[in-house]
């Protein structure tokens, strides 16, 4: 599964980085600077986390459409709570279980009625908007606790989060080596010794590069630790657990998985309940990071970019063919050109044509990589 | 050159020296093939032979520059960039799918795409005419306002086949076109290409059925590994002949039966009913009655349509309908409400449509043999990698899959492989009684005998192994008892002993 998606995905990292470079020359090194990376990496993890959640929509060959409405409805909740003087985890707590339900909800359509999940999370994302909006009285509210601000505005500090890449580094670096002895124990054959090690490297180069982006400022953003863990996650179940490789067959064959015994629908309930606590998740670092909610205007086109990072990440509208990794590279490639082109002092109207004509590339250049069949 | 033309007028298509490379693969190894006016040729193979592949470099699907070699057709070297490049010098090739719209007429599907307007208007009954006239030329009675829908698998075919003749087709390709056709249907099918020899168009004729091949064409041409190895007038040739072309090697026995030691009754049904998926009060199993042993091989014979296939699928619980009637394994009354059960018990259903309800075409092979005990292979609810590596080898070595490595995608195999593939599916779940649905449907005569071959160790043993198969060859030689279905119900059970094909056939039919 892996070997089929590197060129595509690198391909986009090569489109990431060109970006990258262009914007560092226009705008004068402002956006290389470690403030504005750090900046932009927090800015991304909004979408970045409901963007995993729709990584397993779409490789089941469906869609989440509600996710912005979810983000507001949730983020309203958790505004409301904390302004009627709720503690931090029980305000937490609770708005994860809204997201929750509200996922079941549109999993139970989805997988029970078998209703196209475009109409199902369509309407919720009518319901939810409207659900803030009343939730809300049509007026923004806020402001939250301190503690609660924390969770989207805090920083882990520099040396910690020095600490934790070292920690990171090693953990991988021990993982390999302990995948090679296992491989050679059973004589089965390993990759090439210089391969690996520029895997290595290239991880190295990567993890150096955030060090010297976060710790030069105040330290990793709190909501980009929390966006690295789930990520972590989501690339960890869609890899090494059942359920992840229940995913790509139901995308892949749907008639088949049921054959082999999958319970499909469960499967499907999940995902949707899955992506509703992320958007959740998503809603209350935005609330954190605003201190207060909108309900008019937050998460709106949430849906869209979400989507849009996904599939520039390289995963199949068609389902059963994807990774997170291409997602999270997506995620960064959206955020980084609203970023630039902000820098460059570029109307949002003009940004919102661009980011359209870049998804529809994006969509071509899937199309000719797969070859016509 | 125009004399020298004329004296070799008869032959209409030549190709040569044809090489065609995918990825990691030659698949035609310098190919000459040639064609004669108004012949019937066909053209034989394994899976993998380069059969496919040939006819779609003649249809244009490859386009030129694509492959090597030369593209002749009436003396002149031909370079087709695409299908309609090919569909204009006359060449047709009719699909294994069919390629019309359901919903639409007889006449529209044929005129689809060159509607005959007036005034940029659809002149219905100027399509109506000239259909009429492409029918009558085929010989076929048929009206052209019916619906495709409406018509069975044989007649959409003669439909595909004038829609291929109204463009004026010289030559037409025909890609195992009786693979879903009963015998009357057939039957139609030869004689309309009889019609259309004597009106002097050139039918190349793919299949895999030997005994057709041998009825229908005038000429045989093998090819094996990508490279033509033999051929000949069909009436100078045997079909032990060709079968040692088409593998290479001689192949003695075509079904290795082993003696069987019949044990316990594994399965037993009971009144077993199925409704029908659509229509209120129709049923589409009736009242079936059977039980099957460990180590026992039983057969189910029908015509397409008897339930067959719906029987065992409901068996399996992937039926989209209700059941009615009692089944007990191993003694034990069980219920059945989904294939996740079906398996817990031990019940493992390898499916007739390889495609679309058994392989998962982007996942490798390995992930396609472990996807039905995943689960098994877990430590802590993780995948146990170097476990599912190891029982993917073992099953590649043990059923002898050809694959370029485990990580290959399952798309990229033989069709004999892939059904290998799904074997391994459902050996690896351990089950105890085995469904196989058309398990050599589409699959080379050499991959036929390794998975009779498998079926045979299996029984040995002590699984208990229910086959559906079209092919009455097949089923009397590898099953201990068959049973004969007939819309819906069971009419007979027979011992292989008693069985002949004509018995068979007398209960399916009549």
């Amino acid at each position: 599964m892996i070997k089929q998606i590197k060129l595509k995905e690198y391909g986009i990292l090569i489109a990431l980085i060109l970006i990258a470079i262009i914007l560092s020359i226009a705008t004068e090194g402002v956006f290389c600077s470690a403030r504005n990376l750090t900046n932009l990496t927090r800015q991304v993890t909004d979408i970045g986390i409901l963007a995993l959640g729709m990584t397993y929509v779409i490789l089941l060959a469906e869609i989440d459409l509600s996710v912005g409405s979810v983000v507001a409805v949730t983020g309203v909740i958790a505004a409301t709570l904390q302004v009627n003087n709720f503690g931090v985890l029980p305000t937490v707590l609770i708005t994860l279980i809204a997201g929750l339900i509200i996922g079941m909800w549109n999993g139970f359509w989805v997988a029970h009625y078998k209703i196209h999940s475009f109409i199902i999370t369509l309407g919720m994302m009518v319901i939810a908007r409207g659900l803030a909006l009343i939730i809300a009285k049509g007026a923004s509210i806020g402001p939250t606790s301190i503690g609660f601000q924390k969770i989207g505005k805090s920083f882990i500090e520099p040396n910690i989060t020095l600490t934790l890449l070292i920690i990171f580094f090693s953990l991988y670096l021990f993982s390999i080596l302990r995948k090679r002895k296992k491989r050679s124990e059973h004589n089965l054959e390993n990759p090439p010794i210089i391969s690996e090690s520029f895997k290595i490297l290239a991880v190295l180069i990567l993890l150096s590069l955030l060090g010297w982006v976060f710790c030069s400022e105040k330290g990793i953003p709190t909501p980009v630790i929390i966006w690295i863990i789930l990520a972590g996650l989501g690339i960890f179940i869609l890899n090494k657990v059942p359920f992840g490789r229940y995913l790509y067959a139901i995308g892949g064959n749907i008639e088949a998985a049921k054959l082999s015994g999958i319970k499909v629908k469960q499967v499907k309930f999940i995902v949707f309940t899955i992506s509703g606590v992320l958007a959740a998740t998503s809603g209350i670092i935005l609330t954190s990071r605003l201190n207060g909610a909108a309900p008019s205007t937050l998460g709106v086109m949430y849906e869209l970019d979400a989507i849009a990072s996904v599939v520039i990440g390289g995963t199949s509208l068609l389902g059963g063919v994807g990774h997170i990794t291409g997602t999270i590279i997506g995620t960064f490639l959206i955020g980084i050109l609203s970023n630039g082109m902000s820098l460059m002092g570029i109307p949002t109207d003009w940004q919102n044509i661009a980011k359209g004509l870049i998804i529809v590339f994006a969509a071509w250049f899937d199309i000719r990589t797969k070859g016509r069949r | 050159m125009k004399r020298c033309m004329e004296k070799v007028n008869d032959i209409i298509l030549e190709m040569k020296d044809i090489v065609k490379d995918f990825p990691g693969v030659r698949a035609l190894d310098g190919v000459n093939f040639e064609a004669k006016k108004g012949e019937i040729l066909a053209l034989v193979g394994e899976n993998g032979a380069g059969k496919s592949t040939l006819m779609k470099i003649l249809s244009g699907v490859y386009p030129y520059k694509t492959y090597e070699g030369e593209v002749i057709i009436y003396g002149e070297r031909e370079r087709f960039y695409r299908t309609l490049d090919a569909q204009q010098k006359g060449i047709a090739i009719i699909h294994q799918e069919l390629n019309l719209i359901p919903k639409l007429s007889v006449a529209e599907n044929i005129f689809l795409g060159n509607e005959r307007t007036r005034f940029g208007v659809i002149d219905y009954e100027q399509i109506l005419v000239e259909t009429k006239r492409v029918l009558k030329k085929l010989g076929i009675e048929l009206d052209p306002e019916t619906k495709i829908i409406d018509l069975g698998i044989g007649k959409q075919q003669m439909v595909e086949i004038a829609k291929a003749l109204r463009v004026k087709a010289q030559i037409l390709i025909l890609d195992e076109p009786t693979s879903a056709l009963s015998d009357k249907e057939i039957k139609l099918l030869f004689d309309t290409l009889r019609a259309l020899k004597e009106q002097g168009v050139t039918s190349i004729y793919i299949s895999h059925k030997l005994e057709e091949v041998f009825e229908i064409s005038e000429r045989i041409v093998v090819l094996r590994d990508g490279k033509t190895v033999g051929g000949g007038d069909t009436s100078k040739l045997t079909i032990g002949e060709v079968v040692a072309m088409m593998v290479g090697r001689k192949i003695e026995e075509m079904f290795p039966k082993e003696k069987p030691a019949f044990k316990d009754v594994l399965l037993k049904v009971k009144n077993f009913s199925v409704d029908h998926p659509f229509l209120p009060g129709e049923k589409v199993v009736q009242d079936i009655n059977f039980e099957v042993r460990a180590g026992e091989v039983l057969g189910i014979a029908g015509l397409m349509g008897s339930g067959r296939s719906e029987l065992v699928t409901a068996l399996f619980g992937a039926f989209p309908a209700d059941t009615s009637g009692e089944i007990y394994i191993r003694g034990k009354k069980v219920k059945i409400k989904s294939p996740y059960c079906a398996i817990r018990e031990g019940i493992g259903l390898a499916t007739e449509d390889r495609k679309q309800f058994g392989l998962i075409l982007q996942m490798s092979v390995k992930e396609n043999i472990s996807i039905a005990m995943l689960k098994s292979l877990c430590r802590f609810g993780i995948i146990d990698e170097i476990e599912d590596r190891k029982l993917t080898e073992r099953f590649v070595d043990e059923l002898k899959i050809k694959t370029p490595d485990i990580e290959t995608k399952v798309d990229n195999l033989s069709g004999g492989n892939q059904q290998k593939v799904i074997l391994a599916r459902w050996l690896a779940t351990n089950p105890k009684i085995l469904i196989l649905d058309e398990p050599t449907r589409g699959v080379d005569v050499g991959a036929k005998v390794e998975i009779y071959k498998i079926m045979n160790e299996l029984a040995g043993e002590g699984i208990a192994i229910i086959m559906v198969s079209s092919s009455l060859p097949e089923v009397l030689k590898m099953s201990d008892r068959i049973l004969v279905m007939k819309e819906g119900e069971l009419k007979k059970e027979l011992n292989t002993i008693d069985a002949t094909q004509e018995l068979i056939m007398g209960f399916a039919t009549g």
